[in-house]
């Protein structure tokens, strides 16, 4: 199983497996943290308890100290090894002395129970898969998995409509039939004996009150040295450290605060187009002048991208159509080069209430109380066909849909609507339910108390961050054997964001708190500093570059196994093709899949 | 001596400056004139006059407004009147906000002003603080943390001393029989309003502590705003019966609570920016007081409130684990918190009020009297 995943971990692989009771852990390791004595799995003093971690466990160190103290010994520097010692002393409920970013498994010899937990916001991945003998196997991807159970694993046709709409496969949904994702924040519990698992969430974001008196000044001071602390935390390793900048203002800020706690100069990295139009390369060169960084920029050229993006579909263990995992797979190869550990500026859209869409969906909400409903949808309807452009987004804004719908018709590209057409034999059936809209309903409905803007924040942090944002980011530096950190997801911080309103957050075109915490940086003052992501020239690519590769798609087991039409699919490349329209919100994800599909 | 207090909080209001100042007044051996911001009044509404007479003191209440400045205003002028009026040997400005009325009446009388620090209000207002310590004759910190901290913000340091607060001591009587039948209780005595109190971070130390003994409980003593915050976050972590909020009690229960009680946790920890926090933390005197041993942050006047090792364990109050790891170490090691809890018994012998307002008492003797003080 740890052979498939050798990029994961190409410093060390380790074995352990339990005589008495027949389970074998197994692990493949990138040193960050004490690279020679980090040999996984690690057991405690007398062999009782063994751990195998993905990850890091940002606060091992003061844990150490602790655990030290009360007689604990260590023999190795790493956080794998606390989590044995952890465990000794918490159990199972260890997970709620945990800061960090992690998967990991726990097995006690004596109990005969097996634990797995992931953290807090899911940006470590862990599969599992009940076999049909009650044994339990568990992985961080997919890829190992499928080596591990020793029988083929069916794609699950309502996971692959899942994927088309989305672009990711949502919850604990896989894209095989049977297998399940370890959902964040939880924890599962298997009897080796009893052979039943149980899992369970370990933490929740605290709801969000109506008001907070504090000024939103006295809140960026508490945002900002909480977002210190957490880059000063995401630095530690004993290999380089560098940050990735995309030019806007999530990224920019962690690196102006990393640049301010490294001894050296900050290492950066960003990627630029040889296409034009998109790039984010001047905004990110001038982040890195401001706050003197050593910075890098690669060029993905045309040239290359059919090969890259084939070389990173055929090797990702589940299909994800998040255009920047293209670029960040690119940025993060550079990097390798030079450091092991990047620390990225992902979740604080999710956080902070970044999206644009935020914005527009209140907006939507108060017309909805205000327009009866076939005003609105009449009135829609003359917008859409007479205002072009910007302006055209008011019929979104005034067509009665309830939050879930109008939430999918923002996110999902027109795709919702194309998959009757699309769909080949084996897909059809899937047509007779929604499933991504009942999920979405679903999810909606648990969350909210501050309002429709409460709801969607929950609901991208519940999917969308750790499905599509953390998976990506994930599976990008992984397969270059590169570890990405996030600062923006420390408990702390998430916590303070939950206390306040979305009013407050909102204010000011989203991310009030954190414009707040830039403009007391004398590096960034002064720039202007939009959304930006890793934005990459999608419609151009697939017009030029990748037309092959969609060729190839369209040829391949994506159509002969009958999951999409051809016709359907190769008139829509034609018009993509021809100019008539951008039919790239739907070609990509079934790129996607058809190069995915081809490597199984 | 006549004194003149003047401060914005005082009973009935509940919190450690209140109390100061109330315990201050009571226990001089000066005679000791009080003006503070009483109960909540509509706009013109002048409830003054000597409107309740408390012990020693002759208490004057101006009106609370709804603007926090109006009703900071018109605590100065009828303070400032009233200074005219008495003609005090000693002024105390029992908060910085009372500066303005203090410093004009010594400027008026000659009479001189002993400024009081707590910790939360200085760094709120550094140039009030530098007006007010500079102009006044003597400033008291309530603990190093604070004295360190006007320090910083340009208080003049050759004029600034520490007197700690002190504690209501119980009746003598036998130490409570802290063994039986309850589950062990972790007590915090707060108003649930202030964040830096550490509520959230006790919250996050509870599941691991019930790890490690199954049936512990919090026991939240006061009430606030934060209560709804802290009862919901009990139930996403599934440990909704771990607390117990007791609401706002009066001292008699609060004592019984005390005694009941095994370990008193409190991991005040600083504001944002490193300034305020717990200016001294009488309640850790207070339980020490009632023999239990504390769990407070080691930063702030907790530092002079709680002696590590000795009277409580001082841990990181940013790290929950920590927290939960001393905590724990107090439940199950009851030789241990038998020991501190005497040792904190002892301490709060040594500090009560009498001997704050003593030493208050004599910085006042000593101070230059009958001319303005030199700006």
């Amino acid at each position: 199983m740890a052979g498939a995943m050798v990029h994961r971990g190409p410093d060390d692989q380790g074995l352990c497996v339990d005589p008495h009771s027949g389970l074998s852990l197994s692990a493949r390791r990138l040193s960050v943290i004490d690279l020679d004595r980090g040999h996984q799995p690690l057991h405690s003093e007398d062999g009782a308890v063994w751990a195998v971690l993905n990850g890091e466990i940002y606060n091992h160190a003061s844990l150490r100290s602790q655990l030290e103290r009360k007689g604990h010994r260590f023999a190795s520097a790493t956080d794998t090894e606390v989590l044995v010692h952890l465990y000794e002393e918490y159990g199972v409920e260890l997970v709620h002395a945990l800061e960090g970013m992690y998967a990991f498994a726990v097995w006690d010899r004596r109990r005969r129970e097996l634990l797995l937990a992931r953290d807090r916001f899911g940006e470590k991945p862990l599969f599992y898969t009940q076999l049909g003998d009650g044994h339990l196997a568990f992985a961080s991807e997919l890829t190992a998995l499928r080596a591990g159970v020793g029988c083929a694993l069916e794609i699950d046709p309502g996971s692959l409509d899942a994927f088309f709409v989305l672009g990711c496969v949502p919850g604990e949904r896989t894209i095989f039939e049977g297998v399940r994702q370890l959902p964040p924040a939880s924890i599962l519990r298997w009897s080796m004996d009893v052979r039943e698992r149980d899992v369970r969430s370990y933490w929740t974001m605290p709801r969000r009150p109506a008001s907070r008196a504090d000024s939103v000044s006295d809140l960026a001071l508490e945002a900002g040295e909480l977002l210190a602390a957490s880059v000063r935390s995401r630095l530690a390793a004993d290999v380089p450290v560098g940050v990735f900048l995309s030019g806007g203002l999530d990224s920019a800020l962690v690196a102006a605060l990393a640049a301010q706690q490294v001894s050296g100069r900050l290492r950066t990295f960003t990627v630029d187009y040889d296409t034009g139009a998109v790039g984010e390369a001047r905004r990110a060169r001038a982040t890195a002048e401001q706050i003197g960084s050593d910075h890098s920029e690669v060029i993905l050229s045309s040239g290359e991208i059919s090969e890259r993006v084939g070389m990173v579909m055929r090797a990702l263990d589940q299909p994800n159509a998040d255009p920047a995992l293209i670029a960040l797979h690119a940025v993060a190869q550079e990097a390798r080069r030079t450091v092991t550990v990047a620390v990225g500026g992902e979740g604080a859209d999710e956080l902070f209430g970044g999206y644009p869409r935020y914005r527009w969906m209140r907006r939507a909400d108060r017309a909805a109380r205000l327009l009866p409903s076939g005003l609105a949808a009449a009135g829609a309807q003359v917008i859409a066909s007479a205002v072009p452009g910007r302006a055209g987004k008011l019929a979104e804004v005034i067509r009665p849909l309830s939050l879930a719908q109008r939430q999918l018709e923002w996110v999902t590209g027109g795709r919702r609507q194309a998959r009757e057409e699309l769909y080949g034999p084996r897909m059809q059936h899937t047509l007779a339910r929604d499933l991504v809209l009942e999920d979405v309903e679903g999810v909606l409905s648990a969350c909210g108390r501050d309002g429709p803007v409460d709801a969607l924040m929950a609901l991208d942090r519940a999917r969308y961050l750790p499905d599509d944002v953390l998976a990506k980011a994930d599976r990008a530096t992984m397969l270059v054997s590169l570890e990405m950190r996030t600062p923006y997801l420390s408990r702390e911080l998430a916590e303070l964001t939950a206390a306040i309103p979305t009013a407050t957050h909102l204010r000011g075109g989203g991310k009030a708190l954190l414009r707040q915490v830039a403009r007391s940086l004398p590096a960034l003052s002064g720039a202007d500093r939009a959304k930006r992501a890793f934005a990459v020239p999608m419609a151009q690519w697939l017009r030029g570059p990748l037309l092959g590769a969609l060729q190839e798609a369209a040829d391949g087991p994506l159509v002969s196994d009958g999951w999409i039409d051809g016709a359907a699919l190769r008139r829509r490349m034609q018009a993509h093709a021809m100019g008539s329209s951008d039919q790239s919100a739907i070609l990509w994800p079934l790129l996607v899949m058809g190069l995915w599909m081809g490597a199984l | 001596m006549r004194l003149l207090l003047i401060t914005p909080d005082y009973p009935p209001a509940t919190g450690g400056i209140q109390l100061l100042c109330a315990r201050l007044a009571a226990h001089s051996r000066h005679c000791c004139e009080v003006v503070c911001i009483g109960a909540p009044a509509p706009l013109g509404v002048f409830l003054g006059g000597r409107a309740r007479r408390a012990e020693r003191a002759g208490v004057m209440a101006t009106p609370r407004l709804r603007s926090q400045l109006a009703s900071v205003a018109m605590l100065n002028a009828t303070a400032l009147a009233r200074a005219l009026a008495l003609r005090p040997d000693a002024i105390v400005s029992g908060h910085i906000v009372a500066s303005p009325a203090a410093v004009a009446a010594q400027r008026i009388t000659g009479a001189p002003v002993i400024q009081m620090l707590h910790a939360e209000e200085l760094g709120r207002r550094p140039a009030l603080t530098r007006f007010a310590t500079a102009r006044a004759a003597a400033s008291i910190a309530v603990s190093s943390h604070t004295r360190d901290l006007a320090i910083s913000l340009g208080a003049p340091a050759q004029r600034l001393h520490v007197i700690h607060p002190g504690v209501d001591l119980p009746a003598a009587g036998a130490p409570p029989a802290r063994q039986g039948l309850r589950p062990p209780t972790i007590i915090t005595v707060a108003r649930l309003t202030d964040r830096y109190k550490g509520f959230d971070v006790m919250l996050k130390a509870m599941p691991l502590i019930r790890a490690r003994v199954r049936d512990a409980r919090w026991l939240l003593v006061g009430e606030g705003p934060l209560r709804a915050e802290l009862s919901q976050g009990a139930a996403a972590l599934g440990i909704a019966d771990a607390l117990t909020f007791a609401g706002a009690v009066d001292d008699a229960t609060r004592d019984r609570l005390l005694d009941e009680a095994d370990v008193f946790a409190m991991p005040s920890r600083l504001l944002p920016g490193g300034e305020g926090g717990e200016g001294f933390g009488i309640v850790y005197l207070e339980a020490g007081a009632h023999r239990l041993p504390c769990v407070a942050g080691n930063v702030g006047g907790a530092l002079d409130a709680v002696i590590d090792g000795r009277t409580g364990l001082l841990v990181d109050p940013t790290d929950h684990a920590a927290i939960a790891e001393a905590i724990v170490t107090l439940l199950t090691d009851r030789e241990l918190a038998r020991r501190l809890g005497e040792a904190g018994w002892r301490h709060a012998q040594s500090h009560s009020w009498q001997r704050m307002a003593g030493q208050i008492d004599d910085l006042i003797e000593r101070l230059p009297a009958g001319r303005p003080h030199p700006r």
